[in-house]
């Protein structure tokens, strides 16, 4: 099971987590930035209605001073200029330096040309005046009151200031109608705007990490008990049906629990009464076994004594005491096919490997197999590469495989010799085991390791097979983790492949001899 | 005349096995419970024992052992199941051979049965020597530094087998011809647990065999003569 719980596909709670700090994050910007509109708003506002004040009274004190020097001479007036702009620039505690910037506008000279009085234009602060908004200039000329504007401005000696531009017309006496602008930087308000914004971003972050981890505790009390569940059903499927989930509360979760555990349980006793059933069954068939063998015993034995004394017997009795023999022998091997049939089927067939020459051992089996053979015309050839192939496997099975596979070849050659070869390589050996007889259509192809199944049902059973021959050896292949192949086409014979591991149990990664025969589709 | 002794529970198979036995000239004595065979056997020792594992009163198994315990007569067991378990633990209790019902042939059977009452190796005849064991073949006896060892008569040819060609290879499958007269047979379980009792009785440390050695692959040999 993935541990990683931020693994984000296969984590229920890593996707819950993730949509609800995406939703969270989306409302909390919103408040947010709701929130930081209204502030900056009133800031600005307090700020504007402050200054506007300010420069109002700054504004009526120049107005006031220059009625009071009307007609002084232009030193006084100056001094009275120079007074002015020092009052209306005094910095008080919580305000950056404001600036001042006084313009003479209109008329600056006498009808004849001569100037009239001296113009006392200034600026403080080396401001440009150039950067002055005109469309200002132009309302602060035309109107009787306070005009102000938001603005960037220049300075000449530093760097441009986003300022609050307050103007009103000023008559200055002996010199004409000037400007006075009184300029507010904004550096104040706009550290306070960016302590608010940064103070919301840091609060929203943090909420947003508080909704996550919420989140994730919330979501673990309901997915620990999911996962719990999956790793116990982990268990189950390997086999241990001991665990169960814990049920601690009364709530959907424990209900789930509770009926979880109730599935093990009735799987649990399901499947001890199978293997109890399995166990029976395998002790029936040891049993069966046991109780058919020694009749069976007897009845060899007599008929045995029987068939020997069948030359002192007339014909008929002498026949029936041959077919007694032939019948008996059939009979037993049948209920040997039958009774190993029924342990694979109860799954409790074992290897037995030792370590032995396959060469010799299949050697072995045709000579056997031909010695029994009815029909002894029939030529069986070996080709092996090596003249050794070790194998570890169960020596029994194999050998039972080799016979099985002879006499069926035996059964279906058409008095054809049959070819067995043998090829090895690092890991697996194949043998193939080829006949040259009336072949099988793919549909007989397809049952032919079926039990009890035979390729032409009106054929004479010659060797008296029972049927599960074949069935029988592929179990013994697949019990060595090896296969069994079978090839045919009609009129072209069969072949018949075993592949097993030189080691049994270990995997197969190839066939050494491939189940189409090398010799297809040439005419035979 | 030959006598076996026939132990099986089934009163026809017994009877059975009695005319066969009888037919081919041997002697049988018939018992069919497990508690009254070392009885019968004192009373009258027979020169094989024929005995079935599943038996009344007690256990096939458990009667080898205690004929095994007070003599060396040949032993074989009669199965009904083939299973290895069966045949491996009839064999450690002492067992020469064994046989798994529904024998082929009856001549099977009395093929055995001579072949573990011949005089296996009656070619072989004197002493022979094999690391410090000395075999009298004639007197049956075996023996290291004047000390006898006691060996049942098919662990004797066994030790025989191989002693008379030391340091040749046999394999299992010739053993099996040889000792236990197979033409040809794949279980090599008879071997293996043979020479493993058979190490054990003659063996210094039968883990490290120096008598009888495994030839890995192949099979046993015994030591070169006069080897440590």
């Amino acid at each position: 099971m993935n541990r990683n719980i931020f693994g984000f596909k296969n984590s229920l709670a890593s996707r819950v987590i993730f949509s609800t700090v995406l939703l969270s994050l989306g409302v909390v910007w919103l408040t947010g930035s709701a929130l930081y509109s209204q502030l900056s708003d009133g800031v600005k506002q307090v700020n504007l209605e402050t200054s506007l004040a300010e420069a109002r009274s700054s504004f009526f004190n120049a107005q006031y001073e220059f009625l009071l020097v009307k007609g002084a001479n232009t030193k006084i007036i100056t001094e009275t200029v120079q007074e002015i702009i020092i009052s209306s620039t005094e910095v008080s505690l919580n305000q950056d330096r404001k600036s001042i910037f006084l313009s003479r506008f209109g008329q600056s000279a006498d009808p004849l040309g001569n100037e009239i009085a001296p113009d006392y234009s200034t600026a403080t602060d080396e401001l440009d005046i150039s950067s002055f908004p005109t469309e200002l200039r132009q309302r602060v000329r035309a109107s009787d009151i306070v005009e102000y504007k938001y603005a960037t401005v220049k300075y000449k000696n530093r760097a441009d200031a986003d300022v609050l531009i307050a103007g009103r017309r000023i008559a200055i006496p002996e010199s004409g109608n000037y400007e006075m602008y009184l300029v507010y930087p904004l550096t104040n308000q706009n550290t306070t705007l960016s302590l608010i914004k940064s103070s919301l971003l840091f609060t929203g972050l943090a909420l947003l990490f508080l909704i996550g981890l919420i989140t994730w505790l919330v979501v673990r009390q309901v997915v620990r008990p999911v996962r719990e569940a999956a790793r116990i059903a982990q268990q189950f499927t390997e086999g241990d049906f001991s665990q169960r989930m814990k049920v601690e509360s009364s709530d959907e979760i424990a209900t789930l629990g509770t009926a979880f555990n109730e599935m093990a349980l009735s799987l649990e006793s399901q499947i001890t009464r199978l293997e109890n059933l399995s166990r029976v069954q395998q002790r029936f068939v040891s049993d069966v076994s046991h109780e058919l063998r020694t009749p069976l015993t007897t009845l060899r034995m007599a008929s045995e004594v029987i068939y020997s004394a069948k030359t002192s017997f007339d014909p008929t009795i002498a026949r029936s005491s041959e077919l007694l023999v032939a019948q008996l022998d059939r009979f037993e091997k049948l209920l040997e096919d039958l009774l190993e049939v029924s342990r694979f089927d109860a799954e409790v067939a074992v290897l037995e490997p030792v370590e032995f020459d396959l060469v010799r051992l299949i050697e072995r089996c045709i000579e056997d197999v031909r010695a029994n053979a009815h029909d002894h015309t029939i030529s069986v050839e070996i080709d092996h590469e090596t003249e050794q192939v070790m194998v570890r496997a169960d020596i029994r099975r194999v050998e039972r495989i080799m016979r099985n596979l002879l006499s069926n070849a035996l059964d279906h050659a058409d008095e054809k010799p049959i070819h067995v070869s043998v090829v090895a390589n690092a890991t697996e050996v194949g043998v193939g085991v080829r006949d040259f007889g009336p072949g099988m259509d793919p549909a007989s192809l397809s049952r032919v390791f079926d039990r009890f199944w035979r390729a032409d049902p009106s054929r004479a059973r010659v060797r008296g097979g029972t049927g599960l021959g074949l069935s029988i050896a592929l179990e013994d292949a697949r019990l060595h983790n090896g296969e069994l192949d079978a090839w045919g086409a009609l009129g072209q014979g069969a072949h018949f492949v075993l592949t097993l591991p030189l080691i049994a149990g270990s995997q197969i990664s190839g066939r050494p001899i491939r189940p189409q025969p090398k010799d297809y589709p040439q005419p035979i | 005349m030959t006598l076996v002794m026939v132990v099986d529970d089934d009163q026809d198979l017994a009877e059975m096995l009695g005319i066969v036995l009888t037919g081919a000239g041997i002697d049988v004595d018939l018992v069919s419970r497990g508690d009254e065979v070392l009885e019968v056997f004192r009373n009258n020792p027979p020169d094989l024992v024929l005995l079935d594992v599943m038996l009344p009163g007690l256990d096939g198994i458990e009667v080898c052992k205690l004929i095994r315990a007070e003599s060396m007569v040949p032993i074989v067991m009669l199965s009904a199941k083939g299973d290895s378990h069966d045949v491996v633990r009839g064999l450690e209790a002492g067992a020469d051979d064994y046989m798994v019902k529904p024998f082929r042939h009856p001549s099977e059977l009395i093929a055995r049965i001579r072949t573990r009452l011949r005089r296996t190796n009656a070619d072989i005849s004197g002493l022979l020597v094999i690391g410090d064991l000395s075999i009298d073949v004639t007197a049956h006896e075996v023996s290291r530094a004047g000390k006898k060892i006691a060996l049942t008569r098919l662990e004797f040819d066994l030790l025989v087998a191989l002693a008379k060609e030391p340091g040749r290879v046999f394999t299992r499958d010739a053993l099996l011809g040889e000792v236990w007269g197979y033409r040809h047979s794949t279980d090599t379980r008879l071997v293996n647990v043979h020479v493993q009792r058979l190490r054990s009785k003659v063996e210094h440390d039968p883990e490290h065999p120096q008598i009888i050695m495994t030839v890995r692959g192949v099979g046993y040999k015994a030591g070169v003569l006069g080897g440590s």
